[in-house]
């Protein structure tokens, strides 16, 4: 198939789509013919021009509203009028005034701070009394002030940490990079910060995220119903938020914690116009040996940096920067480096007072370095792309908004290079094939209210992705994995040759249509019903057969032998807020089923394999559950309870009646599947000074193998498994505790605070692993519980002025 | 490639390790096959032993022998050897088997009336010509490193399996190595032990074996690894060997019959 075939396909699925567009406008403006004005502007925070995400502009006297997108932006159609018009957000003195709405008017709003809740904390959906109305569910929000009270290990307030916490995500354990959301894997979870694509969110093997808590701003957790603008994950969307910067005065923050160091300096570059932020933090090196050598050292460091800078009323660009690195040297015989780099440019054009557009480009890049001199080689394997991404948000009347945008993505993954170190070095040079995709996507989705109390959103997406050429082997039947039938066993298969194509020509091309449908209906002012469904496609596949990802997993594209992942995902949700949203009760329950997941055969070897194709076979995963979050959301004591109960399970069947698929083809856990899940999450305000904070989790331990038999061969003790997963730790629970000091809350310029946390209070041993072996002295067989964190006190100096 | 592994020892730091008593499953006994026609370089091989056990539950103390079973090897031109039992130990022994290089073996097992058999070819192996010893060697600097140093045969594929045996009661250290990036070049089968010291002996063994026993072995050992657990632990399965039972397939048996040309070189730690 050449690459005319498919820009002809495209462009008549793009026509298809463009036309569709055109009939969804005609029809709205027939429906648009009244006198209506529209009121459009910007919501700031006040001291620093911050913009806010997810302040309600509401109109009380027509029952309706609008609320702030992810860059402070709003637009909203009425009749002609005089209303009264409130403005709110939780945390910050309401705006209520009267407004004479004759033509179309550009307002911007500035709030303030609640100075009765300085330390406001809130998990929440800003716009509680909108989201019952909004078909938008299975969505979690966190601002960085609730992700910095709640109590973490070695006092480090951590993104992933705080998400774990919600229902529906959890990880694979203490330690374990990444977190897994409605049972599925960690590389299905699309992470954005400011919409460029982070690959590995871990720092130091996953005990710490690679976000730092200043820099952010706001961060959402799409879980389902996820919308048309987001694609290429089929599990979850967290979209993360820098902060600008602020544009009125130079500020500083930062920590000294048990860990790491944290500084961030904000500041105007142009009072009111253009703002800078600058954060960096790391860790102590000889973090974790400090028994040992001086020699060892392990530490990370990262760095934010944004720019913003506001043209005129219609124009804002920014810059923005994320730049990463965890570093272990042993004894000079083992280096280790890799880190995430991002680069991203956008420019926010105000079309019109209805029609909002970003456009990015993004260059972001991931790499793995490491060197072994004991050996004497040195090892380098990375992913780098290219990312353009168009955005539109249209706001076509009260009740009717267009989402439309597109998105191209360029991709080189290096799955690895090996180089020797010196002259008398044993290892060859040897390079694992480069290779090249490009990702495109279309996308429109549509928010509809339909009556007062049915509200619909309906998208869809249209990705398509191209392999671009490269050396490929060829196989007998095209089957690279192949099942020996006396032995039961999957093996590799011998190349039958190798077939070179050009890096223009296209070896595989893949279409997906990607149907997204959500409604929400009101039962009443406190309640509402919300059911969603959406297909998403994933093309990118990260390897790893182990219960957790790890730093030196590589990403491969899908191609001739891997197909991409398809999810199809329904959910439905009772959603109940009481006392004025004093209380809220959220109730959920989905299904999701994944076809292609990939499996890997039994003692597949990933490192270092220049034939991927050989070691897996396609087969599918299904995850289904239940998940209850009751939330109070003011007063003294604030805080949730999570309750998940869930089910993740993958399968891969035998391609031909004769074989037996892996794990003879039965469905088994995955290393994520947790049947029970709680957390409790509260914080306790006693005055302005003193703030108690608490979590306790329980989870049903994690699926394992324990051995079936022993045997003896080759005069050592052998494990003998049978299948995978099959067994389960012991469950997992723990308590922590953190007090927050703030001296002198009250006072203007320096100002500091104290937080004193406790982790896993009553240092219970919870097992991460257990594993089986020959006691090596002895020879006798033994089970060895590891266990990652024990009591873990700390302290954290923060400061700010 | 299999010390990338190196890098989970860093959890392993930050955490600690516990033995705890876990009920293990069980299943019904299997055929074990530890049957390797070794021919040591500068001897005859016609001395040659099989050991046949079965499998028992994880904790049991120690594993019984198969005794009984009837052990034949055959040759390509159906040269047939056989193994008698030595007692009831379970250790079948041949002391008139002729080894011949890249001839190829078939093992044939009666055993509670089952007929279990399984092939191998036996390959040369390349010498070990010196060792280099590394007394700050390891994760903390002050272990006992080993080198043992062969020249790779350039232009073919090759598979190694190592034996380190030191005379200090721990378990030997097995590993195999292919020439996948290596190939044609001189390098080394690496041991690291911490309580060697000064006289005590090391017998290091370079077995030449097939990409198959590579392949069993890298699984076997990986997940019997001594530095396994952690969130970076891949999900442990049943690793089958090279036989079969003709007999029950389903009752199919555990081990390996392996052929190899074996190189030893004593060490004597300085």
């Amino acid at each position: 198939m050449g690459l005319f075939f498919i820009f002809t396909k495209m462009r008549y699925a793009m026509k298809s789509t463009l036309l569709g567009i055109f009939f969804i406008l005609l029809h709205v403006m027939m429906i648009q013919a009244q006198d209506k004005v529209t009121l459009s502007g910007r919501v700031f925070e006040s001291k620093s021009n911050e913009t806010l995400i997810g302040v309600t502009i509401y109109f009380p006297d027509l029952s309706t509203g609008t609320i702030t997108n992810e860059y402070g932006f709003y637009s909203i159609t009425v009749p002609q009028g005089t209303y009264n018009i409130t403005v709110s957000y939780i945390g910050y003195q309401n705006i209520n005034e009267s407004i004479a709405l004759t033509a179309n008017t550009s307002r911007d709003f500035k709030l303030k701070e609640n100075l009765e809740e300085l330390q406001e904390v809130v998990i929440t959906k800003d716009v509680e009394k909108l989201d019952i109305k909004s078909p938008q569910m299975s969505v979690n929000t966190l601002k960085a002030s609730t992700i910095k009270t709640i109590p973490v290990v070695l006092g480090e307030s951590d993104i992933v940490k705080a998400i774990t916490l919600l229902p529906g995500v959890t990880s694979a354990g203490e330690g374990a990079s990444g977190f897994n959301v409605r049972g599925g894997a960690a590389d299905q979870n699309l992470i954005l910060l400011d919409e460029a694509t982070i690959y590995n969110s871990s720092h130091l093997f996953g005990l710490f995220s690679v976000f730092n808590p200043d820099a952010i701003k706001d961060l959402k957790l799409y879980k389902g119903g996820i919308p048309a603008r987001y694609g290429g994950r089929v599990s979850s969307v967290l979209d993360i938020y820098q902060k600008e910067g602020n544009s009125k005065a130079f500020k500083v923050n930062g920590g000294i914690g048990a860990v790491s160091s944290r500084l961030l300096a904000e500041g105007p570059l142009k009072k009111d116009t253009g703002s800078f932020l600058l954060g960096g933090r790391s860790s102590y090196a000889h973090l974790f040996l400090p028994l040992f050598d001086v020699n060892n050292s392990a530490y990370f460091y990262d760095l934010n940096t944004k720019l913003s800078y506001k043209l005129n009323a219609n124009n804002t660009v920014y810059l923005s920067g994320y730049f990463g690195r965890d570093v272990f040297k042993i004894q000079d015989s083992f280096e280790n480096a890799y880190g995430n780099a991002v680069l991203n440019f956008r420019w926010n054009h105000l079309y019109s007072d209805k029609l909002f557009s970003n456009l990015s480009l993004i260059y972001s890049n991931y790499d793995y370095d490491l060197k072994l001199n004991f050996v004497e080689f040195d090892w380098v394997s990375g992913i780098r792309n290219f990312n353009l991404k168009y955005d539109f948000k249209h706001y076509i009347s009260d009740g009717f908004k267009l989402y439309y945008g597109l998105n191209s993505i360029y991709y080189k993954f290096n799955p690895g290079d090996i180089e020797p170190t010196s002259e008398t070095s044993g290892i060859n040079p040897f390079k694992l094939t480069d290779k090249y995709a490009f990702e495109n996507a279309f996308y429109l989705d549509a928010e509809q209210r339909l009556s007062d109390k049915l509200e619909v959103s309906y998208g869809l997406r249209l990705s398509s992705f191209l392999r671009l050429g490269q050396t490929l082997n060829t196989y007998e039947n095209d089957q690279a994995v192949i099942f020996n039938q006396q032995q039961q066993i999957y093996e590799k298969a011998d190349p039958t040759g190798e077939v070179n194509y050009k890096r223009s020509e296209v070896i595989k091309s893949f279409f997906n249509l990607e149907p997204r449908f959500s409604l929400a209906y009101q039962l009443n002012n406190e309640s509402s019903l919300k059911a969603s469904y959406n297909r998403m496609s994933q093309y990118l596949h990260l390897l790893s057969n182990t219960s957790s990802p790890t730093p030196l997993d590589v990403w491969t594209p899908s191609g001739k032998y891997v197909k991409p992942q398809l999810l199809d995902q329904v959910a439905i949700g009772y959603f109940k807020e009481f006392e004025q949203n004093t209380y809220s009760l959220e109730v959920e329950s989905f299904y999701k089923t994944i076809k292609n997941r990939i499996d890997y055969i039994d003692g597949a070897d990933l490192i270092a394999n220049n034939a991927i194709e050989q070691v897996i076979l396609n087969g599918k995963a299904r995850a289904y559950g239940l998940e209850i979050l009751f939330r109070k959301n003011k007063g003294q004591l604030k805080g949730w309870l999570s309750y998940t109960l869930s089910k993740s399970e993958q399968q891969t069947p035998g391609r031909t009646p004769e074989e037996t698929g892996i794990n003879r083809g039965r469905w088994y856990n995955t290393p994520y599947d947790k049947t029970h899940d709680i957390s409790l999450t509260g914080s306790y305000d006693f005055n302005d000074k003193w703030k108690l904070s608490s979590n306790f989790i329980f989870q049903t331990g994690q699926p394992t193998s324990y051995p079936v038999s022993q045997y003896e061969y080759n005069n050592i003790s052998i494990a003998n498994f049978n299948y995978r997963n099959a067994n389960r730790l012991p469950a997992y629970n723990r308590l922590d505790l953190a007090l927050n000091y703030t001296p002198k809350p009250k006072k203007k310029g320096y100002q500091s605070s104290w937080v004193f946390s406790i982790y896993n209070l009553y240092n219970r041993k919870n097992a991460s692993s257990i594993t089986f072996r020959q006691n090596r002295n002895t020879g006798t067989n033994e089970a060895i519980q590891l266990s990652i964190f024990g009591i873990i006190p700390s302290v954290t100096y923060n400061f700010k002025f | 490639m299999n010390y990338l592994k190196y890098i989970l020892l860093f959890l392993i730091l930050a955490s600690c390790e516990d033995v705890v008593t876990v009920n293990t499953p069980t299943e019904a006994p299997r055929l074990v096959i530890d049957a390797s026609i070794d021919w040591f370089k500068g001897t005859d091989g016609s001395n040659q032993e099989f050991k046949l056990t079965e499998t028992a539950p994880y904790f049991n103390d120690g594993v019984p022998p198969a005794t009984g079973a009837q052990v034949t090897v055959q040759n390509s031109n159906n040269d047939t050897f056989v193994f008698i039992e030595d007692g009831t130990t379970g250790i079948y022994k041949n002391t008139t088997f002729v080894p011949v290089l890249n001839e190829t073996y078939t093992i044939t097992i009666n055993y509670k009336s089952e007929t279990y058999t399984g092939s191998e070819t036996l390959l040369p192996v390349a010498s070990i010509e010196y060792v280099e010893q590394n007394d700050n060697g390891g994760f903390t600097g002050d272990e006992t490193e080993l080198k043992a140093y062969y020249t790779d045969p350039a232009g073919e594929v090759n598979y190694n399996f190592f034996e380190f045996i030191s005379d200090i009661p721990v378990i030997p250290s097995l590993s195999v190595y292919k020439d996948e990036f290596t190939d044609g070049n001189t390098i080394f089968g690496f041991y690291t032990e911490m309580d060697l010291s000064t006289g005590d002996m090391v017998t290091i063994r370079n077995y030449g074996v097939s990409e198959q026993f590579y392949n069993y072995m890298f699984v076997l050992l990986q997940q019997n690894s001594q530095e396994g657990g952690g969130p970076f632990e891949t999900q442990p399965a049943t690793v089958r060997g090279n036989c079969i039972n003709v007999t029950n397939p389903e009752h199919y048996p555990l081990g390996y019959f392996r052929a190899s040309q074996v190189d030893e070189f004593i060490y004597t730690v300085k």
